[in-house]
C-alpha cells in the first residue's frame, strides 16, 4: 500500500464548472423532493391517534439494529430471499456510507477545515470494500429478479382473494410494475457504477497512482481489462465517461428523490416499524378508553400513528399470507391485503393538505381500499401473520379494532350475536346454568375445594370448554385426578367462574370482555391462592397478558408446565411408559401467543412417546380454525376447514398413532376433523392429559370411580 | 311524533329450579331475567320508523316493574330509545295483564303518543293480553300479532299484516293512534353492544309512581285483578317402559304391571 495523497478517488476531473454547478443544483433538488416527501409522510402519520410506544427508546433502538444487522426476521422460513436481501442491504449500506464519506470530505471537511482523509490506504481499503459491496448488491438483486420471474411463488402473486377478477384492485399489477422498476433501476445504478469505474481506469491507465492500484477495485479492474481487450482506448474511454457519469449520477439522485414516494421508503419505515414493535401485539389487545364514544376503528384516522407506520412498512413479501390459515383454506382474507388496502386508503385520504370529510374516511365497505366485513370475520386471530412478518407489522390488533366497530354496528353472523348474548346472560358460551359449571366434579370420588371458601395453593381456572363440553369433561376429570394424586392443594371457583373473555375480546365485543374480566378479577382477588393453573390456553392468555391491564395481576401457568414439574419432582409417578408414535399440535394461544413450545414436548418425551413433528410446528403451527371467535361462527360449506387441512398434514406422518393436543378447543375441532377427513381408524386425537392418565396408577378409589 | 313501546323484563328458568313455598310462582333464586324476546322486535320496529322518516320521532320505552327492570330498559336505551319510564309501587305486585294494561294506559294518557307498540306476548306468562287491554282502556283501535307494518311518522293510518293460523295473513288498515302487538320475525333486531349498554347508563330512567299517573293502590295489585294464580306446579311425569323378552315373558310382565296398577 501507499499512503500518498495522489492515490484518491477521481471526482469531477475534466468537468466544466457549469457542469459541476448543474450537478449540485440537481442534487439539491433531489434532496428537496426527498425532504418534501418525508414531510408528507410524517404529516400522514401525525393524523393518526397517539400511541404509547415511546418507552425504552434506547432499548428498542438497539433491538432494531440487532434485528437488521442479523437479518434474523428475514431469513426465517425463506433463507435464500433473506440472504439475498442481506446482500442488497449490506451493499446499499456500505455504498451509502462510502458515498457519504466522500461528500463529508469534499463538501464539508475540506472546504471548511482543509481536512482530507480520502486518499492512500484508507481510500484503497474503501475501494475494495465498496467494490465487494457493489458486487453483493448486484448479486442480491439478480437473485430477486430470478425469484420474481422464475420461481412463481404464490406469495408473490398480488392477486387478491377478497376481490373478483375485473375489480380495479383485483390483480394489483401496479405493484408488480413498481417492483420491477425498483429492481431494474437499482441494478442499473450498480452496473453503471462498475462500468464507470472501469472506464475511469482505462481512461487514466497512464497514471500509475490510478492504474497500479487498480486491483483494489477488483471488479472495476476486471471490467477495464475486458474493455481494453475489446479495444477501448484511453481517449474513447475519456470521451465516453461523462455520459455514463451523468447517467449514473442522475439515476442515483432520482432514486434518492423517489424514496419517500415508492416502496423504497421501507428502508425507513421498516426500520422504524421494527423499532416500535410491541412484544405483546395481539396477545394483549388495546383497551378502549372509557371516555371514547365509539369502540374500534371506523375511519382511517382512528388508527394510531403506529398502525399507519406499520401499513407503510409492509414490503408485500407475502409471508403473512403464506402462514395464514384462513387464506390457506380459501377464505376471503389475506393479512397482507388488509394491510395494503388500508395503506392505499391512507395514502389516498391522508396525503393531501386538507383532510377529507369524515364520510370519506370510512374504512369499512366494498369500495377500493375499504375492507370487507367478510374479510375481517374470516380471521382466527391465530397470530401467524404477526409472528412471521419480518418488519413487525401487527395485523391482529388492527383487525380486532375494526371488528369492534362491526360489533358495535351489529354487523356479524346471527349465530355469533346469539352466542355473545348467551355469554352475557349466563357467563358461558354454552348457555348452561352457572350452577352446572362444576357438574363434572360431582362424579369424582373426592371433593374439590371451593377456593372462595378456603385457601388453596393452586387455583384452577377451568374455562368454558373444559367445563361444559361432554368430551372435554372427561379430560377435566382426569386432570383433577392427576392433581389430587400428586397431592396438589387446589380449588375451583365453581359457579363464580365466568368465561375468561379471551375470545370475546378477539371477536371485538370489548364491553362484554370488560364485564367478564372485571367480574373474574374481582372473584379471584377475593380468594386466597398462590398461583392459577388452567388447561385452557385461551383463558391462560387473557389472564396472563390482559387481566393486568384491568388490575388483575396473577401468577398463572398452563397445565403442561405444572405437570412437567410434578413429574420431574416425582410428585406424579409414571408407572409405565408409552411407546406411541405421536405428533404434537401447538395451540396458538399456548405456542405462538405465549411461547409455551417446550413443556408439552418434554412431557410427551417423559411419557416415553416418540415425537414426530409435523412440517408446520412451533411458531409456524397451523391454527385449528377455532380462534378469534370462529368457534361460534359456522364455517362456510364447500371449502376446506383449517382443521381438516391440519389432519391431512398429520396423515402424512408414517405410522402415526396419536395426534396430541393440549387445548380443549383443539380436542373438539380435531376430533371432528378426524371423522370428516377420512383418517379415522388410522390415528386418534388425544389431549396430552389423557396420555399422562394412562401412565398413572391411581389408588383403589379409581376403581370405584370407573364403575360408579 | 312519539312512539311508546311497552316492554317487559321476563324471567327464564334456571336449571333445577324450585317452586316457592306459597306454590304461586318459581323461587326467585332460580330465575334469570332478561328483556322479553318480542320486545326486541317491537322496539326495532319503532327504531326503524324513527330512522327512516324525515319527521322527528321520539321513541319512549315504558315498563312496569321493580329496580331490576332498569337493566332491561338500559338495553333499550342502548339500542337507541330516547327515553325510558319505569312505573313501580309495591302495591303493583301480583297484578294481572289487565291491571298492567290499566297502568300502561295511564302512562299513555300522560305521554300522548301517536302509536303504541307492545310484544304479542311475554315469554314467561304468555297472556298475550297486556297490549290489548291497554288499547281497551284507551279506547284505541288495536291490531294483534302484527307481522308486517307499513307506516310512516305522521300518517293518519297504518297498514298492517296480521299473522293468522295456517300461514294466513290478514291485511288491515288501522286508524292512528293505535296499539299494535308485534310478532317475532317482523324485522331483525339490532345488537346492543355491552359498551352501548354501559354508556346508556348515563341516560336517566324516569321512575314514575302510581300517583304520578293518576292511579292509586286501589287500581292495581292482585286484589284489583280479574284473574288470580291459584297454584304453580310441575305435573307428575307419565311413565313409559319398554317391555323386552319373548312374547310369553312380555305377556307375563304386562300382567304383573296391570296387577300392580290395580293394587292386587
Ligand atoms: S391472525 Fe391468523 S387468521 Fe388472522 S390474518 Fe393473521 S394469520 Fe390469518
Ligand atoms: S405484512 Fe409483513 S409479512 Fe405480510 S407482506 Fe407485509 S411485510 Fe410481508
Amino acid at each position: 500500500m501507499d499512503n500518498s495523497k495522489e492515490i484518491t478517488r477521481v471526482l469531477f476531473e475534466n468537468f466544466q464548472p457549469q457542469a459541476i454547478h448543474l450537478f449540485y443544483a440537481i442534487g439539491y433538488l433531489a434532496i428537496a423532493v426527498f425532504i418534501y416527501g418525508v414531510y408528507v409522510q410524517i404529516r400522514k402519520y401525525r393524523r393518526g391517534k397517539p400511541d404509547g410506544s415511546w418507552n425504552e427508546l434506547f432499548h428498542r433502538f438497539v433491538d432494531m439494529v440487532k434485528t437488521m444487522a442479523t437479518h434474523r426476521t428475514l431469513v426465517r422460513r425463506d433463507k435464500s430471499a433473506g440472504r439475498a436481501h442481506g446482500l442488497i442491504f449490506l451493499g446499499f449500506v456500505l455504498l451509502f456510507i462510502g458515498t457519504s464519506t466522500i461528500t463529508l470530505e469534499y463538501d464539508i471537511l475540506e472546504p471548511l477545515f482543509g481536512v482530507k482523509f480520502w486518499y492512500g490506504n484508507f481510500y484503497l481499503l474503501f475501494s475494495l470494500v465498496l467494490d465487494l459491496a457493489g458486487l453483493g448488491l448486484i448479486a442480491g438483486l439478480i437473485y430477486m429478479m430470478y425469484r420474481r420471474k422464475w420461481l412463481h411463488l404464490p406469495k408473490l402473486d398480488y392477486k387478491r382473494v377478497d376481490r373478483q377478477e375485473g375489480d380495479i384492485d383485483f390483480d394489483r399489477s401496479e405493484y408488480r410494475r413498481e417492483d420491477w422498476a425498483f429492481l431494474w433501476s437499482f441494478i442499473l445504478i450498480g452496473i453503471t457504477g462498475f462500468i464507470l469505474e472501469a472506464t475511469r481506469l482505462v481512461w487514466l491507465n497512464d497514471r500509475p497512482e490510478v492504474w497500479d492500484y487498480r486491483m483494489w477495485s477488483p471488479v472495476g479492474a476486471l471490467l477495464a481489462q475486458i474493455m481494453q481487450t475489446l479495444g477501448m482506448a484511453s481517449e474513447s474511454a475519456g470521451a465516453f465517461r461523462p455520459y455514463l457519469w451523468w447517467f449514473h449520477g442522475l439515476l442515483s439522485l432520482t432514486f434518492i428523490a423517489c424514496i419517500p414516494y415508492t416502496k423504497i421508503k421501507h428502508i425507513f419505515t421498516a426500520a422504524t416499524s421494527l423499532m416500535f414493535k410491541d412484544q405483546l401485539a395481539g396477545r394483549r389487545l388495546p383497551k378502549v378508553p372509557d371516555d371514547q364514544k365509539t369502540a374500534g376503528y371506523k375511519t382511517i384516522t382512528d388508527l394510531t400513528w403506529k398502525n399507519l407506520l406499520h401499513l407503510d412498512a409492509c414490503t408485500k413479501c407475502g409471508r403473512c399470507q403464506e402462514a395464514c390459515p384462513a387464506n390457506a383454506v380459501g377464505a376471503p382474507l389475506s393479512p397482507r391485503d388488509v394491510i395494503l388496502s388500508l395503506r392505499e386508503f391512507a395514502n389516498h385520504a391522508l396525503s393531501a393538505k386538507e383532510l377529507p370529510k369524515e364520510a370519506e374516511l370510512d374504512i369499512h365497505g366494498k369500495d377500493v381500499g375499504q375492507v370487507f366485513m367478510e374479510t375481517l370475520w374470516s380471521c382466527r386471530t391465530c397470530l401467524a401473520c404477526v409472528e412471521i412478518c419480518p418488519v413487525a407489522v401487527e395485523h391482529v390488533p388492527i383487525i380486532v379494532q375494526m371488528r369492534r366497530n362491526l360489533v358495535e354496528a351489529g354487523e356479524m353472523e346471527p349465530l355469533l350475536e346469539k352466542t355473545l348474548q348467551t355469554i352475557h346472560k349466563t357467563g358461558n358460551s354454552f348457555g348452561e346454568s352457572k350452577r352446572k359449571r362444576a357438574a363434572w366434579a360431582k362424579e369424582l370420588p373426592f371433593e374439590i375445594k371451593d377456593a372462595r371458601k378456603e385457601p388453596v395453593d393452586v387455583l384452577w381456572f377451568v374455562g368454558d370448554y373444559a367445563s361444559f363440553d361432554p368430551r372435554n369433561q372427561k379430560v377435566t376429570q382426569s386432570f383433577a385426578k392427576l392433581m389430587h394424586h400428586a397431592g396438589v392443594n387446589f380449588g375451583l371457583l365453581f359457579e363464580a367462574e365466568l368465561n375468561a373473555g379471551n375470545d370475546v375480546r378477539r371477536v371485538g365485543e370489548e364491553g362484554l370482555y370488560e364485564l367478564l374480566a372485571s367480574s373474574n378479577i374481582g372473584t379471584l382477588q377475593a380468594c386466597d391462592f398462590a398461583s392459577i393453573v388452567t388447561t385452557d390456553p385461551h383463558s391462560f392468555n387473557t389472564i396472563r397478558n390482559e387481566y393486568p391491564d384491568f388490575g388483575g395481576k396473577f401468577e398463572i401457568e398452563h397445565y403442561t408446565t405444572l405437570v412437567k414439574r410434578l413429574i420431574e419432582t416425582g410428585q406424579v409417578k409414571l408407572k409405565k411408559k408409552l411407546d406411541y408414535r405421536v405428533t404434537f399440535h401447538d395451540p396458538c394461544h399456548l405456542g405462538r401467543y405465549n411461547k409455551g413450545y417446550d413443556a408439552p414436548r418434554e412431557v410427551i418425551k417423559l411419557l416415553g412417546c416418540e415425537l414426530v413433528e409435523m412440517a408446520r410446528n412451533r411458531d409456524n403451527s397451523f391454527c385449528c380454525g377455532a380462534g378469534g371467535g370462529r368457534i361460534w361462527i359456522p364455517d362456510p360449506v364447500g371449502i376446506e376447514k383449517p382443521s381438516a387441512n391440519r389432519m391431512k398434514e398429520a396423515g402424512q406422518i408414517e405410522g402415526l398413532q396419536v395426534f396430541v393436543v393440549s387445548c380443549p378447543k383443539d380436542l373438539t375441532m380435531f376430533e371432528d376433523a378426524l371423522k370428516t377427513s377420512g383418517f379415522e381408524g388410522q390415528f386418534v386425537v388425544r389431549e396430552l392429559i389423557e396420555l399422562i392418565d394412562e401412565c398413572i396408577e391411581y389408588e383403589v378409589w379409581e376403581d370405584t370411580a370407573v364403575t360408579a | 311524533m312519539k312512539i311508546l313501546v311497552a316492554v317487559k323484563q321476563v324471567a327464564a328458568l334456571d336449571e333445577d329450579f324450585e317452586i316457592r313455598a306459597n306454590e304461586k310462582d318459581v323461587d326467585e333464586d332460580f330465575l334469570l331475567y332478561d328483556l322479553n324476546e318480542w320486545d326486541d322486535f317491537s322496539l326495532e320496529e319503532a327504531m326503524k320508523i324513527k330512522e327512516s322518516g324525515t319527521t322527528e320521532v321520539e321513541v319512549v320505552v315504558v315498563s312496569v316493574g321493580p329496580d331490576r327492570v332498569d337493566e332491561s330498559l338500559r338495553k333499550c336505551l342502548a339500542k337507541g330509545a330516547d327515553r325510558a319510564i319505569r312505573v313501580w309501587d309495591d302495591s303493583i305486585e301480583g297484578s294481572d295483564a289487565i291491571a298492567i294494561g290499566r297502568i300502561l294506559a295511564a302512562v299513555a294518557k300522560k305521554e300522548a303518543p301517536d302509536m303504541i307498540f307492545a310484544g304479542v306476548q311475554s315469554s314467561d306468562q304468555a297472556y298475550a293480553s297486556t297490549g290489548i287491554s291497554t288499547a281497551a282502556y284507551l279506547n284505541w283501535p288495536h291490531a294483534a300479532v302484527v307481522a308486517d307494518l307499513q307506516y310512516q311518522a305522521g300518517n293518519k293510518s297504518a297498514v298492517v299484516r296480521r299473522e293468522l293460523e295456517g300461514g294466513l295473513l290478514q291485511e288491515v288498515e288501522i286508524n292512528c293512534p293505535a296499539v299494535l302487538t308485534i310478532q317475532l320475525g317482523i324485522n331483525k333486531p339490532r345488537y346492543a353492544s355491552l359498551r352501548g349498554i354501559k354508556q346508556a347508563a348515563a341516560k336517566p330512567i324516569e321512575e314514575v309512581t302510581l300517583s304520578d299517573i293518576g292511579l292509586s293502590g286501589a287500581d292495581v295489585g292482585a286484589g284489583n285483578s280479574m284473574s288470580h294464580v291459584r297454584r304453580m306446579y310441575i305435573p307428575a311425569k307419565g311413565r313409559a317402559e319398554m317391555i323386552e323378552g319373548t312374547i310369553a315373558e312380555q305377556a307375563a310382565k304386562l300382567i304383573q304391571i296391570m296387577n300392580e296398577f290395580k293394587g292386587v
